[in-house]
């Protein structure tokens, strides 16, 4: 129950604009949950009104149960980075951290603990101004670390991180719910979240798109395709079509193929003498997942040129 | 997995977010520049323009009917600035680097965010607006028996014990906390630091200014009346009471007047307003 986000009907609305729009979902402990859409799909907007920071228009977001407003020490129940270049520059970044922990009554060796979590030992007592983004992002997690709180919540966290560092992020958020916290991610490029999420929730302009785990949208977005592997493409493409499969050809020498399973493709291609190399199930990329469901909601901002801030 | 620090939590609500504001404060270098300022300023300018005056301009040293220690406090009516700019940064600074984000996720509550902040920016301004008044009045009390000021004209050496000069001083000091507070309330509603210390400078001098274009008297003393600084700084004020716009204390309401407006205003917007 701590360690949980729910969001219920989830509406905002800036002017004219609908920013988010009667978004429901739950954030659920000991997984990575991945918040993914387009720019300006309303992540963040959604990331500010589970903080309180922004008031919903309508419905409400819950920090295991309870509003974010309501909570007595918040940095104890949910820690969040949305914005690691919002320090301020002529403050030393162990002072940062240092009032961080007084504003929710938490012990200084914390501050220390965390330095140290977050790899800053060296630079904590130099002014922030002078951190390289790599470094204001270790300084935003050891910020949402310091409570030791049971859910968490980053806002495209590798944005402007080196493969290291991105490495290294992956790895944290990993940590983070294998000790059973929840765990939510924002990103707008899925291939950021291959093989680091466990399950996505994807929005587009405000709406869910999907709210899936990520095995399962692969097995969908796969189809139970085989691809196939061979020299004589052609001739294979003929005979599978004729055995009433839908063939794709792609790259030089593959071919997806819809509607036939393995062993039977064999069969046919054995009988008709077609060599092959290799025929293995089909396993489509996160990001070719993604293109496919949030397809509508891209066009629709091309073709309007409105997009939610 | 949260119980080790959670159980190490300390503190009530309203004294965790002061401590916060406080540790917030004096972590920037900003903060000791300005209260510096602030008590060199005031101290400063005192001693230049007590130092300006002499009874040898005057018919009879009595006649100048100077009222010295408000001519050794005048300095803090450019060591205001200083505290203008802390009530300002106090909140501004924070609009400007986005670690307002920070201090509301850490505190939810906007009530208790800006009343810390007003908590800790009177403190510092009360504690360096008190060592720049004290020291005015030493400077003086050195300056001005050689400018012709002595007991025998009718000066008395300047006391910060002395009644009408212990209110004069306290005042001022009270004068300094408020402009401080206006200037954190209209910051908090304006969200910009140029555009808050425009406002508030404006609201200090526009009166001080036009008065000066105003050629009737009654115009002029109804001006002063509901100026923020003139009113405010009547609180200077140790002989000839009667001939002021307003007195001492009352003048000082005023001013209290429009901190606690500005304070209001701020602090309604912060709280509807999304951060």
């Amino acid at each position: 129950m701590d360690a949980t986000i729910e969001v219920r009907g989830l509406s905002k609305r800036y002017g004219p604009t609908t920013a988010v729009d009667g978004l429901t979902f739950t954030v659920a402990p000991g997984r990575v949950t991945g918040f993914v859409g387009p720019n300006g799909a309303g992540k963040s907007t959604t990331m500010r009104m589970i903080m309180g920071l922004d008031r919903p228009d309508a419905g409400t977001a819950l920090v295991g149960g309870r509003s974010y407003r309501s909570l007595r020490t918040p940095l104890c129940r949910l820690g969040a980075l949305l914005d690691a270049s919002a320090v301020h520059p002529a403050r030393r970044a162990r002072d940062h951290l240092r009032w961080l922990a007084h504003a929710n009554g938490l012990p200084v060796r914390r501050v220390d603990e965390v330095i140290e979590l977050a790899g800053l030992t060296g630079a904590a007592g130099r002014r922030a101004g002078g951190f390289s983004l790599g470094m204001r992002q270790r300084l935003g997690i050891a910020a949402a670390l310091l409570g030791d709180p049971p859910v968490l919540m980053f806002d495209e966290p590798v944005n402007g991180l080196d493969p290291d560092g991105i490495a290294w992020m992956r790895g944290l958020l990993r940590s983070l719910a294998g000790e059973g916290r929840a765990v939510l991610v924002s990103s707008h490029l899925m291939s950021e979240l291959e093989g680091g999420a466990d399950h996505l929730v994807m929005i587009g302009r405000g709406r869910l798109i999907a709210d899936i785990g990520v095995g399962e949208l692969l097995d969908a977005a796969s189809g139970g395709r085989v691809e196939l592997r061979t020299a004589r493409r052609q001739e294979a493409m003929t005979v599978l079509a004729h055995a009433g499969a839908t063939v794709t050809a792609h790259g030089t020498d593959a071919v997806t193929v819809a509607g036939l399973d393995s062993e039977r493709i064999i069969a046919l291609l054995t009988g008709a003498g077609v060599t092959f190399s290799g025929v293995a199930a089909y396993r489509a990329s996160l990001e070719e997942a993604y293109m496919e469901l949030t397809r509508d909601a891209v066009e629709f901002q091309a073709v309007t040129g409105r997009v939610a801030p | 997995m949260t119980g080790s620090v959670m159980s190490s939590v300390r503190g009530g609500g309203a004294g965790r977010a002061v401590r916060a504001e406080w540790t917030k404060l004096r972590t920037l270098p900003s903060t000791g520049w300005l209260l510096f300022a602030l008590a060199g300023i005031t101290v400063a300018v005192g001693a230049a323009v007590t130092g300006s005056v002499d009874t040898a301009d005057c018919v009879t040293p009595a006649a100048c009917e100077e009222d010295t220690p408000r001519l050794a406090l005048s300095g803090v009516r450019l060591g205001q600035i200083a505290a203008i700019v802390l009530g300002v940064l106090a909140v501004g600074g924070e609009y400007a680097t986005g670690t307002i984000t920070a201090t509301l996720a850490a505190v939810p509550r906007r009530g208790t965010v800006l009343a810390a902040k007003a908590a800790v920016v009177a403190g510092a301004v009360a504690a360096a607006g008190a060592v720049g008044v004290l020291a005015a009045l030493a400077v003086g009390r050195g300056i001005l028996p050689r400018n012709g000021f002595t007991a025998a004209h009718g000066y008395p050496p300047l006391s910060p014990l002395d009644g009408a000069t212990a209110r004069a001083a306290a005042g001022t000091v009270l004068y300094l906390v408020l402009v401080a507070l206006l200037s954190l309330g209209v910051a908090t509603a304006l969200r910009d630091t140029a555009a808050a210390t425009t406002a508030v400078l404006a609201l200090l001098w526009i009166v001080p200014i036009v008065t000066r274009l105003v050629g009737d008297a009654a115009w002029r003393e109804r001006l002063e009346k509901v100026a923020p600084m003139s009113a405010g700084l009547a609180v200077q004020s140790t002989r000839d009471l009667e001939r002021l716009p307003i007195g001492p204390w009352p003048g000082l309401g005023v001013l209290a007047g429009y901190a606690a407006a500005a304070m209001l205003v701020g602090g309604v917007l912060f709280a509807v307003r999304d951060a």
